[in-house]
């Protein structure tokens, strides 16, 4: 079931740890892994990224013990965690000493709202990427409409809002007629 | 060595609290750490926030930001491994279960079926992240040109982030 080799996957994650800035980062994981490499589909990734949503504790980690598990058995979770929390952990460590030294000025705060504004143009082409490649029938439309409305616009919290949509999906997808083999659009599939 | 303890263990439960994204325990980390226990100023939690989201890796790097204020690199040692091992290991074990079950009907019914509550949940996040970072001309600005830059599949999209958050940067100036 290994996908890749554990030290392919260990570069690759590192990679995309260090290369995640401003928020939004799962957008990085789907264009290394997905985009650029094709070691998963991306359908994968939709699991994979609504298993780390669904469970408790920080998604990004979550999604790289997912995503390593699934390319390289319990080793590429393991490392798939330590590749990409170590390295940004080192740096944070090595900036906040600058910081409590007093060497930072209101120009990090310039800087950070740049950054932010860029990363939502980043996920917006991502999320679009990933609805073209996955979203085919009607009725997982109108489910991930719902969801959006209720966890954007509406800010319900999303624990509950993931309860109830994953319940109503599947009476949706259990009671309905099953699913035609999907045809994935080019360069969507692995 | 007490609040060394209790530095750990409060990550630790803060950690079972990240659900859908790490936003939502921003407050509670805050009203801990700054409030309850007095380990940084809330002038510093601030500033360590915007500190992890300006460094590579997670958000919840900023346990190991507060670990390390409040005892340095044990401090940041324990903060980063009470908020990042447990949880990583439920997910390790869920994952290695959905792996053998994946294979039976209903778990492929329930694999397409979270599909599109995934997506959902992705652009719900899109909308988050705008409210809070689109405030005027130039912001918007920002994120069309790196949507632009990103679609075109010619530009890693950690260059075209750099690029836009520095002409953001000197824009704003």
């Amino acid at each position: 079931m290994k996908r890749v080799s554990l030290l392919r996957l260990i570069a690759v994650f590192a990679w995309t740890g260090l290369s995640s800035l401003g928020g939004g980062r799962s957008a990085y994981f789907h264009d290394a892994l997905v985009r650029r490499r094709g070691w998963l589909r991306n359908d994968e990734f939709v699991q994979d990224f609504t298993l780390s949503q669904v469970l408790p504790g920080p998604n990004f980690s979550n999604l790289a013990v997912a995503l390593g598990y699934r390319l390289a058995g319990l080793a590429g979770g393991g490392w798939g965690l330590l590749a990409i929390v170590l390295p940004g952990a080192l740096i944070l460590v090595g900036v906040a000493t600058l910081y409590l030294h007093g060497a930072f000025g209101p120009s990090t705060t310039l800087l950070m709202r740049g950054l932010s504004a860029a990363v939502v143009g980043l996920v917006l082409v991502t999320t679009l990427r990933i609805m073209r490649g996955s979203l085919r029938a009607g009725r997982g439309v109108v489910v991930a409409a719902l969801t959006f409305l209720a966890v954007g616009p509406l800010r319900l919290p999303t624990v509950g809002v993931v309860l109830v949509m994953a319940a109503v999906s599947l009476a949706l997808h259990w009671a309905g007629p099953p699913a035609l083999p999907a045809k994935a659009p080019p360069g969507e599939t692995c | 060595m007490a609040d060394l303890a209790l530095l750990t263990w409060t990550f630790l439960w803060l950690s079972l609290l990240c659900v859908g994204g790490g936003l939502g325990v921003i407050p509670e980390m805050e009203r801990q750490a700054v409030t309850v226990h007095g380990w940084l100023s809330a002038r510093e939690f601030v500033d360590g926030y915007t500190l992890t989201q300006l460094t590579p890796g997670p958000n919840m790097l900023i346990a190991v930001f507060v670990g390390y204020r409040a005892h340095g690199l044990l401090g940041a040692l324990l903060a980063g491994l009470a908020m990042f091992l447990p949880t990583s290991i439920l997910a390790m074990v869920v994952s290695h279960h959905w792996q053998q079950w994946r294979t039976r009907r209903w778990a492929a019914t329930a694999e397409r079926a979270l599909i599109p509550v995934g997506i959902g949940l992705m652009a719900g996040g899109v909308y988050t992240l705008a409210r809070t970072a689109i405030h005027d001309g130039v912001t918007l600005a920002l994120a069309g040109l790196t949507a632009l830059a990103v679609a075109t599949d010619r530009v890693p999209p950690v260059l075209a982030v750099l690029a836009a958050g520095t002409l953001g940067w000197l824009l704003s100036r």
